[in-house]
């Protein structure tokens, strides 16, 4: 019986052993084979899984200005539907299978890992001459100092609050983490939060904070890993979660749990510190609400490493192994991903240099505020310290569920660290990759 | 099995009859030369299994022997910060099996999945059976009309159902569950002691409607005579319940179970989406779930070694499972 859980079962077990790849049809070949006719237009493909959503400028319509103005170099962008996760065994299997596409979007902590694979191209001597167009998120496309693609786009963390409440609260955004502390505690004796912490997050969330207090969870020592998840500064982090989840005085909700749209939409919620890119679409609830245009964009608190944030996210374009043309396809990579008025259309926060427009959509959430200002602040203030490990992916549920036993009291916010400190020297280990004791 | 018994005469032991007579047919012709007529019967029967032989052999023996290989597999790299720039398939034994065999969080898993099936099948079951005979009697008016209510839940694709409960099992976006005294900071339903329940709850109300159609058809092909002759023996209805109609669909409850068991075994839907309102769950709280998120890299030791290693290892619990319930069934009926 169960038959949609056999059938589901059966799709699973399918996918194991194809690796997706069978059941998810093909992207199109790495590029052009026809490289011995000198007149025949060079072939990129792109997969990307950008939002292309209403009242963005189209991916594909960017790309179609590219292909016009160079006639020589035709590119075909192709938008994966699925998550993050899903798009890295997607090209993983394609890669392998000899049948990737030439360009592929890569979060950030998933460059290391796809070049442990070896499943993308050293592009450095390229990537080094578009390197004044970008901000320092270029050094998050390189991985031992071999380069394998340019930036898209950043997360840097930011303080997103709603302004009218924190008038009527008689609080001011606070500067450095105590003030934060006090603050919290006043406006929670209101029945209001001024920050959430977050479980689901906490693998990119936490790890920014600790980036943002002048730490990092890796490091190398010489050809060995040293995994320092626990530092000081992540403790500094910790404590100060902790603190506030002792008194009450934050949420502990999941971001991506429909509680966390209710407590926004009930006005209990009036603040987080959060990644550059929610300004895309953390307000939607709040649209056409008495609360619409009343919140603003702040830079987040002085974590005790002086105006400084973390990276929660963000991924760029990397050249993937078997791409006939890297030449090509890297003049592409950059021109697209200087083409900062579209990009920012489709919600990110560029990691070309630049001066985008806040978007419409934007200025009316934010009251009118210059949103792009504030995040290209964070974004020059952004650690470029921060590096993840290949494996990094097996890190964060093991961080996440620790994480949500926290929020429920049943284990510390340090423990978090400590989580993810075990899980990622498994993970290197497991990978056959060496690690420092 | 129920479609064969149901439209065979009405008599009993038919559909053995049935199954014997075509066997001997083809004995038979199988001893003559074969004629032009037969041998083109011969490959139009070839060819109309053709399909299916194809499809079976594409999506179901390949990949169970592409499995079986990669089980004995991993991907590693050779050291150092970023290994070789390559990750080499290295032949390693027993090496995936073992991992997965030793691991706690793989038993912790079948664990929950055996607590889910002692409990939730019999229930299941149960209702089911409870809910045939009812429609059985006379005692309901319109049978076809609440046959169609039971049965529509299996009708929603089971990742809707379960969408569809986790709102309803959310204090938030619940209109019951804030009534409910959260355990330990979770909200009741979504609570380490509640969890099991509330996925079973799903289960159940899904395949209750289905398994009842098991049971309903087994219950109609109970010849009348059968039922006449003990009633005009004198026998009440609840004596036709439980000596005559309750025995003959020991079958279907034998079926039944035995795909209940392979079913849970295989719990996926319920758990992936409850885990996303439940992070305290992690990605292994069920075994399916493990062997995914092991393919997803969401897991350390991950990659399709591994996986197919743990996926190898849940059918061999499933069949392990599945005789011993048919053995001890079979001593039972003895």
């Amino acid at each position: 019986m169960k038959k949609s859980r056999k059938i589901l079962a059966i799709t699973a077990a399918s996918a194991l052993v194809f690796g997706m790849g069978a059941c998810s049809g093909n992207p199109g070949t790495g590029s052009s084979s026809a490289g011995g006719d000198s007149k025949a237009p060079v072939e990129i493909t792109y997969l990307h899984r950008l939002p292309d959503g209403e009242g963005m400028v189209k991916v594909d319509d960017i790309v179609a200005r590219w292909n016009k103005e160079h006639p020589e170099i035709q590119v075909k962008a192709t938008k994966f539907d699925g998550n993050a996760q899903q798009m890295i065994q997607r090209l993983e299997t394609d890669v392998n299978a000899n049948n990737g596409p030439c360009l592929g979007q890569l979060g950030y902590n998933e460059v290391p890992e796809f070049y442990s694979k070896g499943l993308v191209l050293d592009v450095t001597t390229e990537a080094n001459k578009y390197k004044d167009k970008f901000s320092g998120a270029f050094g998050q496309m390189s991985t031992g100092g071999k380069i394998s693609g340019l930036p898209q786009d950043t997360g840097p963390l930011v303080y997103f609050y709603n302004e009218t409440e924190f008038k009527n609260l008689g609080i001011t955004v606070p500067k450095t983490l105590d003030e934060f502390k006090t603050a919290a505690a006043k406006a929670a004796v209101a029945g209001k939060y001024i920050a959430d912490f977050t479980p689901d997050e906490v693998a990119f969330w936490l790890s920014a904070q600790t980036a943002a207090a002048g730490g990092v969870w890796y490091g190398t020592s010489g050809d060995q890993w040293k995994v320092q998840v626990d530092s000081p500064a992540s403790q500094k982090v910790a404590t100060f979660w902790q603190d506030m989840i002792d008194a009450k005085s934050v949420l502990t909700l999941d971001r991506w749990g429909d509680a966390y749209g209710k407590a926004l939409t009930d006005g209990q919620l009036i603040g987080n510190i959060a990644a550059a890119w929610e300004f895309a679409f953390l307000l939607d609830p709040l649209n056409d609400t008495p609360a619409e245009g009343q919140w603003r964009v702040a830079q987040i608190p002085d974590f005790g490493a002086g105006a400084k944030t973390g990276p929660d996210g963000g991924s760029g374009v990397a050249v993937m192994k078997g791409c006939e043309h890297p030449v090509e396809a890297m003049q592409f990579n950059a021109w697209f991903n200087t083409q900062v008025d579209d990009l920012t259309t489709q919600g990110l926060v560029v990691a070309a240099l630049g001066n985008p427009k806040t978007p419409a959509k934007a200025l009316k959430q934010f009251g009118g505020q210059e949103i792009m200002k504030e995040l290209a602040t964070a974004n020059k203030n952004l650690s470029m310290d921060f590096a993840y490990i290949p494996g990094f992916s097996a890190v964060g549920p093991k961080a996440v569920e620790t994480a949500a036993e926290a929020a429920k009291g049943t284990a510390k916010v340090a423990d978090v660290f400590t989580t993810a400190q075990q899980a990622s020297i498994d993970a290197l280990k497991a990978a056959g990759l060496s690690v420092a004791q | 099995m129920s479609v064969i018994t149901s439209t065979a005469p009405r008599r009993p032991m038919s559909s053995a009859d049935q199954a014997t007579s075509p066997e001997g047919r083809t004995k038979t012709t199988g001893r003559q030369r074969m004629g032009r007529n037969t041998r083109h019967q011969a490959i139009s029967g070839w060819l109309f299994a053709l399909p299916f032989a194809l499809a079976f052999l594409l999506v179901f023996v390949l990949p169970i022997i592409s499995a079986v290989r990669a089980s004995f597999f991993a991907q590693v790299a050779s050291g150092g910060l970023y290994g070789g720039g390559e990750r080499q398939d290295t032949f390693v034994g027993f090496d995936n099996f073992v991992t997965a065999a030793t691991s706690l969080s793989f038993w912790r898993g079948i664990g929950r999945v055996m607590l889910f099936g002692v409990i939730q099948i019999p229930v299941m079951i149960l209702a089911a059976m409870f809910l045939a005979l009812l429609l059985d009697s006379f005692m309901v008016r319109r049978p076809g009309v609440w046959r169609l209510l039971y049965f529509l839940p299996y009708a929603i694709p089971g990742i809707i159902a379960a969408i569809v409960w986790s709102y309803l099992y959310q204090p938030e976006l619940s209109p019951f569950a804030g009534a409910f005294p959260s355990m330990g900071g979770s909200p009741f339903f979504l609570s380490p002691q509640v969890m099991l329940a509330s996925m079973a709850n799903i289960t159940t109300w899904t395949y209750t409607g289905y398994n009842m159609l098991i049971f309903l058809a087994a219950l109609q092909a109970i010849p009348t005579e059968l039922t006449e002759a003990a009633r005009v023996d004198g026998a009440s209805g609840w004596q036709i319940t439980t000596q005559i109609k309750i025995p003959m669909v020991r079958g279907a409850a034998l079926l039944a179970t035995l795909l209940s068991i392979i079913g849970t075994v295989q719990l996926f839907n319920e758990p992936s989406m409850m885990r996303a309102v439940a992070s305290w769950m992690g990605n292994d709280y069920m075994p399916m779930m493990m062997a995914y998120n092991t393919m997803m890299g969401q897991i350390s030791p991950s990659g399709s070694g591994p996986a197919s290693a743990i996926s190898i290892l849940i059918a061999a619990v499933a069949g392990v499972l599945a005789v011993a319930y048919a053995i001890v069934q079979s001593r039972m009926s003895r």
